[in-house]
C-alpha cells in the first residue's frame, strides 16, 4: 500500500504510531519523499491539511483511537475539499486492550463520519493485489474528487506475511494533477463540469487562493444557510453520487444458475474464497461478491442482489455493519449473516451458515 | 475578492464589536506587511474559530480558515510545505480560547521552528460564547470578576520559549504591535506574538485598564536557524524486497501448519520467518504471522507458519500439523491448542507424565541440553523438517544465509542432524 501510494503520487506521510498500523509508519518513513512524525493524531491531520492545501498529497495510517481524534479535522478537510489518503488498520474494539486482534468494526463510523451523512470514499482491500491497486485508486480518487479517501484494512492483513509473486503487480502510473487554466479571477470553489473546484495551491504566485472549512459560497465567503452556500454544500454530496460508478470496485465470481450470493469484504474475503471453492467442489451452486469499495453504496449493487433468492453476508464484526448499511437493521428471511468478533471467520463457519 | 489599493485588506467591513481590540491588531498587521514590502501572493493568513477567526474575509492574501484551536497546526502544515521558499510568510491567528485547545500545537510549532508567525489575540476571555474565562485570563482580571483568581494563566511566551521558539513576545501596548509584528515576521523560524486585546462586550474596555490587568510584556529569543523541509530521495520498497526463487523441492501435497511457541527473545518470530522463506525456496506457498504481548521484550512469543503446494487464501491456522514448544511461556500460551492429532515437539524438560498420558503424540527432544536459549526454536524447526522430511534442510540453510548470524544458525541446523 505504501509503495503504491508513492508510485501513484502521494508525497508526504504524516503519522503518529499506533498498533496495529506500525508497519505502515515504518514503511511510510522509509519510502515517502517527506515524512513527519506528529505528536498526536489531531496534529497529524492538521499538518496533512496544511500540506494538502499547499499542493502536497499527504497520507497517514492509524487505527480507531487515532481516527476518533481526527474526526473533526476530517470534516474540515472534507469541507475544504483537500486531497489526502487515510489508511485505517482495524483492530478489535471497543476502546483499547485488543490492539493486536483483528476486526472489521470501523465501517459504520465511516458511514456517518461526515456530519450530515455526506459520502466519503472508502476502499477496502480483500488481498495483497487489491492493497496495491486500491492504494493507487485512493490517490486517483483524492485528486479527481478533491477529497479525503479512506483505505480500510485490518490487523490480520497488515501483520501477516505471505509468499507473493511481485510480477503479478500491475504497473502504476503517477496520477498527475489536472492542469488548471484560469482566465481572469480565480473563484476557489467554483465547480467544474465534474462538480469539483479547480485546485490551485495556497501560496502560488499567480492567483490568490482562499480555502475554508466553514459553510461557504463559491468565493469561499463564509455564509450560513443562504441558497448559494447550501448549493455548495449540496455539491459536496452530488460530486460523489453523480459520479458513483467511478468510485465502485468489486469482483463478482458468478456461475450461470446460482440462486445464492455470498457477499463479503476485507479480511473475510479469503475465507469466503476458500468456502466457495469447497462448496463448488461439493456441487453446491453459489456466487461470490467481494466489495472493494464500501462507501458510498452504488445503487447498481441492488440490481445484482435482486437476481438472487438468498444472500449471505460474512464480515468480522458483531452485528453485520455492511449488512446494516445495505439492508438496514431489520432481519430478513432471505439474508443470512456470518458474524464473529475476536477471531477471523473461518471458511467452515461460512459453509455451515450457507448450508444451514 | 476586492482588494483595497495599497492594502493587504479587502474592502469588507470589520465584523467586530465597536471598540474591539482585534481590529487594532489587524490594522497593525496590514501596516507591518506594507512596511516589509511584501506582496499579497507571498502571504498566507491562517485563521480558526472564535472572534479572532472573523479575520478570514478581511485579508486580501492567500487565506485558509479551519477549526477552533488548530490554526498553529494547520499553519505549520502550510509552513512546512512552503519552508524552502523564504519569500512566503505564513501568519496564523488564534484567540486565547483557541490557544488552550491547541496548546500542544503551539509548543510543537515552537519546537520545530519552521518559519511562521502566530498572533495570539488575548482579550482574556471567550468573547463569542459570553465572556467566560480562558486559560490566558490573568489573575488580575480574574480578581475583578472574582473567579479562580488564585489559578495562574498559562504563560504562552515562556512556554513557547522553553519549547524552542526563535522569537516569543507579549505586547500590551497596541502602539507597539506593528513594530513587534515586523520583527516577528522578519524572524526566520517560529515567532509568536501575544497581543493584549480589548473586549468592549465582556472584558476590558479601555486601553489603560487592559494594560493594568494584563501580564507583563516579555521578549524571549533563541538563536537557532529555521527548519527547512526538503524532499528526500527514496528507493522503491519493491526494489529493496528480497526476492526468493524456488531452488529446492518440497515433499508437501497438502496444507501443513506449524505453531512455534517460545519466549520473548528466543527467536520464535525470526525462525518462523526463516521457515516461511525456506518453504518458498522449496517452491511452496507460505504464510507467516506472529503473536506476542504489546511489551515485546517479555512473556510468550508465538508464531504460525503455513505451507501449501497451492495458493493460500485463508491464513488462519486452526489445526496445526506441528506444534513446537520450546519454553514454559510458550507452553502456557498454546496449552489449549494441544491435541492428539498434531505432532507435538517439546523440549524434554517441559514434558511431564501427565502431558504424555494425555498426548501420547508428544515428541520429547533434548533441546536445552544441546542448544542455547536463543537457538531452541531454530533447532526445533530443523528437527521437525528433518524428521518428517517436509523440505530439505538446505532450504532452511538458504533462508538463514542472508542473516548476520548465519554461521551460528547453520551450525545449529547441522548439529540437529547429529543429535
Amino acid at each position: 500500500m505504501i509503495e503504491a501510494l508513492v508510485q501513484a503520487g502521494a508525497d508526504a506521510f504524516v503519522a503518529y504510531p499506533i498498533t496495529p498500523s506500525n508497519w505502515m509508519y515504518k514503511y511510510g518513513k522509509e519510502r515517502f519523499p517527506q515524512f513527519y512524525a506528529a505528536p498526536d493524531e489531531i496534529s497529524t491531520f492538521q499538518w496533512m491539511a496544511g500540506l494538502a492545501a499547499t499542493g502536497k498529497l499527504p497520507a497517514t495510517s492509524s487505527a480507531f483511537p487515532g481516527i476518533a481524534l481526527m474526526v473533526e479535522s476530517i470534516n474540515m478537510a472534507y469541507a475544504m475539499e483537500l486531497p489526502l489518503v487515510i489508511i485505517i488498520t482495524q483492530r478489535l474494539g471497543p476502546s483499547t486492550g485488543s490492539a493486536t486482534t483483528g476486526a472489521q468494526g470501523d465501517l459504520s463510523i465511516l458511514n456517518g463520519i461526515i456530519s450530515g451523512n455526506y459520502p466519503v470514499p472508502v476502499f477496502s482491500p480483500s488481498n495483497f493485489e487489491d492493497a496495491w491497486e486500491l492504494a493507487a485508486k485512493a490517490v486517483e480518487t483524492a485528486i479527481k474528487f478533491r477529497t479525503p479517501v479512506f483505505l480500510l484494512t485490518s490487523k490480520e492483513m497488515v501483520m501477516y506475511q505471505k509468499s507473493f509473486d511481485l510480477n503479478t503487480l500491475k504497473p502504476i502510473q503517477k496520477i498527475e494533477r489536472p492542469k488548471v487554466k484560469i482566465d481572469g479571477e480565480y473563484i476557489p470553489y467554483k465547480a467544474n463540469k465534474q462538480l469539483v473546484p479547480d485546485f490551485l495551491p495556497l501560496g502560488n504566485d499567480n492567483h490568490l487562493v482562499k480555502i475554508t472549512a466553514s459553510t461557504h459560497d463559491q468565493y469561499a465567503n463564509i455564509r450560513k444557510n443562504d441558497p448559494e452556500a447550501l448549493a455548495n454544500t449540496q455539491r459536496l454530496h452530488d460530486k460523489f453520487i453523480k459520479r458513483i460508478d467511478e468510485l465502485t470496485v468489486y469482483s463478482l465470481d458468478k456461475q450461470n444458475d446460482s440462486n445464492r450470493l455470498l457477499v463479503t469484504w476485507g479480511i473475510t474475503s479469503d475465507a469466503s474464497r476458500d468456502a466457495i471453492n469447497e462448496l463448488r467442489n461439493k456441487q453446491e451452486k453459489i456466487d461470490l461478491l467481494v466489495l472493494k469499495s464500501l462507501l458510498p453504496v452504488n445503487p447498481k449493487l441492488f440490481d445484482i442482489f435482486d437476481t438472487y433468492n438468498e444472500i449471505i453476508i460474512a464480515e468480522e464484526n458483531l452485528t453485520g455493519q455492511l449488512k446494516e448499511i445495505l439492508f438496514g437493521a431489520r432481519k430478513q428471511k432471505n439474508i443470512k449473516q456470518v458474524n464473529k468478533v475476536g477471531h477471523m471467520i473461518t471458511p467452515k463457519e461460512i459453509i455451515n451458515t450457507i448450508l444451514k | 475578492m476586492t482588494k483595497n489599493p495599497n492594502s493587504f485588506l479587502t474592502d469588507k467591513k470589520f465584523p467586530f464589536c465597536p471598540g474591539c481590540g482585534h481590529g487594532i491588531s489587524i490594522h497593525a498587521l496590514n501596516k507591518a506587511l506594507k512596511e516589509l514590502n511584501l506582496e499579497a501572493k507571498d502571504v498566507v493568513v491562517v485563521s480558526d474559530i472564535g472572534c479572532s477567526g472573523l479575520i478570514d474575509p478581511l485579508f486580501a492574501t492567500h487565506t485558509i480558515h479551519g477549526l477552533h484551536g488548530r490554526s498553529p497546526a494547520l499553519g505549520l502544515g502550510v509552513a512546512m510545505a512552503l519552508s524552502e521558499n523564504k519569500n512566503k510568510k505564513v501568519i496564523a491567528f488564534i484567540g486565547d480560547g483557541g490557544a488552550t485547545i491547541g496548546l500542544q500545537h503551539i509548543l510543537e510549532a515552537a519546537r520545530r521552528n519552521v518559519d511562521m508567525t502566530l498572533i495570539v489575540l488575548n482579550n482574556l476571555l471567550y468573547g463569542m460564547t459570553g465572556g467566560q474565562i480562558s486559560g490566558l485570563s490573568t489573575k488580575k482580571y480574574k480578581k475583578i470578576i472574582d473567579f479562580e483568581q488564585d489559578i495562574p494563566p498559562f504563560d504562552l511566551i515562556e512556554l513557547a520559549h522553553a519549547s524552542g521558539a526563535r522569537f516569543a513576545v507579549r505586547v500590551n501596548n497596541t502602539k507597539k504591535v506593528k513594530d513587534t509584528l515586523i520583527q516577528a515576521i522578519k524572524t526566520e523560524g517560529f515567532s509568536i506574538v501575544e497581543a493584549a486585546s480589548l473586549c468592549p462586550s465582556y472584558g476590558m474596555k479601555k486601553m489603560d485598564d487592559l494594560i493594568e490587568v494584563a501580564d507583563a510584556e516579555n521578549i524571549l529569543e533563541h538563536d537557532r536557524p529555521a527548519t527547512i523541509l526538503k524532499d528526500k530521495e527514496t528507493v522503491s520498497l519493491i526494489e529493496k524486497t528480497q526476492v526468493i526463487k524456488p531452488t529446492f523441492t518440497a515433499n508437501v501435497t497438502q496444507r501443513k501448519g506449524f505453531l512455534i511457541a517460545g519466549s520473548a527473545g528466543g527467536g520464535a518470530q525470526s525462525v518462523a520467518k526463516f521457515l516461511a522463506m525456506a518453504g518458498i525456496y522449496a517452491g511452496l506457498e507460505t504464510t507467516m504471522k506472529g503473536e506476542y504481548p504489546i511489551t515485546v521484550g517479555t512473556g510468550f512469543s508465538v508464531a504460525e507458519v503455513i505451507f501449501d503446494h497451492k495458493k493460500i487464501n485463508y491464513t488462519g491456522l486452526l489445526a496445526p500439523e506441528y506444534i513446537l514448544i520450546v519454553s514454559v511461556d510458550g507452553l502456557n500460551k498454546v496449552q489449549s491448542k494441544l491435541n492428539t492429532e498434531s505432532t507435538i515437539l517439546m523440549d524434554e524438560k517441559l514434558v511431564t507424565d501427565e502431558l504424555l498420558a494425555t498426548y501420547p503424540n508428544i515428541l520429547s527432544v533434548p533441546l536445552t541440553k544441546n542448544f542455547n536459549k536463543k537457538s531452541l526454536a531454530l533447532a526445533a524447526v530443523a528437527y521437525v523438517l528433518n524428521k518428517e522430511n517436509i523440505i530439505p534442510l538446505d532450504a532452511l540453510k538458504e533462508a538463514v544465509s542472508t542473516h548476520r548470524l548465519k554461521d551460528i544458525f547453520i551450525e545449529v541446523i547441522d548439529k540437529v542432524i547429529e543429535v
